[in-house]
C-alpha cells in the first residue's frame, strides 16, 4: 500500500510549520478553513519532519518505511561483526 | 562473537565515531567537514574498485548501491522525483541532476542516539563517499547537498558535474 498522510483537522492550528519544513511541498494552507491540507501526498519522502514539529500531533503517517534502529537489530549486528 | 557482545561493541564503536566527530567540529569548526569528506571520497574509491564503468548515471547509482549493499553499510538509497518532474534525471546548467531519499542511514541513527545534530561533518562523509564513487564509476566530479536532514529519511540533491 502507499503512504498514507492524515492532517487532523480538530487538532490543526494553521501555524504553517508542517507546510516550512517539508522539503517536497506536500501540504499547502486551506486560507477558508486556515487549516494546513495535504496537497500531493505522492510527494511525501516519509522524513517524518512534518509529524515531529506539529505543535499539536495533527499529522499521522501509515504504510511508511520506518528506519531500522541497526543498534538493536539482532542480524544487523552480526553483519557489522567485521567493523569490531 | 555473541549478538549481545557484538550489539554492545557496536554501541561503543557508535559513541567513538559520534565523539571524534563532534570532538573535530569544536576543536577546528568547519574544516572538519573537509577531513571527513576526504575520507568519505577515499572510502568510495577504494569500495568502488572494479565496478565496471558506465556514462549512465542511473547505472552509476545502480551500481553504487550495489556496492554499499555488499559491504553491509547501512547507507542505503534510491532516486525520488517529485509529481512536477518530468523524469528523475534532470539536466540542467550544473550538470546531472538527481534527487535521492536516504531512509536507512547508520551516521543518522548514530546522531541521533547520542544527541549529536545532522548536517554535521559525518554526513559529509557521505558526500565524499558519492564524490569517490562516481568519479570512479562515471568519471566525473559530483555533489551531494543536503536538501532537508529528516528524522525518518534524509532528501539530497545529487549533481553529477559536466565533462569538461
Amino acid at each position: 500500500m502507499p503512504l498514507e498522510i492524515d492532517v487532523h483537522e480538530q487538532s490543526c492550528r494553521g501555524c504553517e510549520l508542517c507546510i516550512d519544513i517539508c522539503p517536497t511541498k506536500v501540504f499547502e494552507l486551506d486560507s477558508d478553513k486556515r487549516l494546513c491540507v495535504v496537497k500531493h501526498a505522492e510527494d511525501c519522502i516519509a522524513c517524518l519532519s512534518c509529524a515531529y514539529i506539529c505543535p499539536s500531533n495533527a499529522i499521522t503517517h501509515t504504510e511508511y518505511h520506518a528506519v531500522k534502529n541497526f543498534y538493536r537489530d539482532a542480524e544487523f549486528c552480526q553483519r557489522m561483526g567485521k567493523f569490531l | 562473537m555473541e549478538t549481545n557482545q557484538q550489539r554492545k561493541a557496536l554501541q561503543d564503536a557508535m559513541v567513538f565515531l559520534g565523539a571524534i566527530a563532534s570532538g573535530t567540529e569544536q576543536a577546528i569548526g568547519e574544516s572538519a567537514n573537509s577531513i571527513s569528506y576526504l575520507a568519505g571520497v577515499n572510502l568510495g574509491k577504494k569500495l568502488s574498485s572494479g565496478v565496471p564503468q558506465t556514462r549512465d548515471i542511473q547505472e552509476a547509482l545502480k551500481a553504487t548501491r550495489e556496492v554499499l549493499e555488499k559491504n553491509d553499510y547501512l547507507w542505503l538509497f534510491e532516486p525520488f522525483k517529485t509529481h512536477d518532474q518530468d523524469s528523475i534525471v534532470q539536466e540542467n546548467d550544473d550538470g546531472t541532476q538527481v534527487m535521492l531519499v536516504f531512509r536507512d542511514c547508520m551516521i543518522r541513527q548514530s546522531l541521533f542516539r547520542f544527541g549529536h545534530t545532522q548536517k554535521g561533518s559525518l554526513c559529509n562523509m557521505m558526500y565524499g563517499f558519492f564524490a569517490g564513487a562516481l568519479q570512479n564509476i562515471m568519471g566525473r566530479e559530483s555533489s551531494l547537498e543536503i536538501v532537508h536532514a529528516g528524522e525518518n529519511a534524509c532528501y539530497k540533491k545529487l549533481i553529477v558535474r559536466r565533462e569538461q
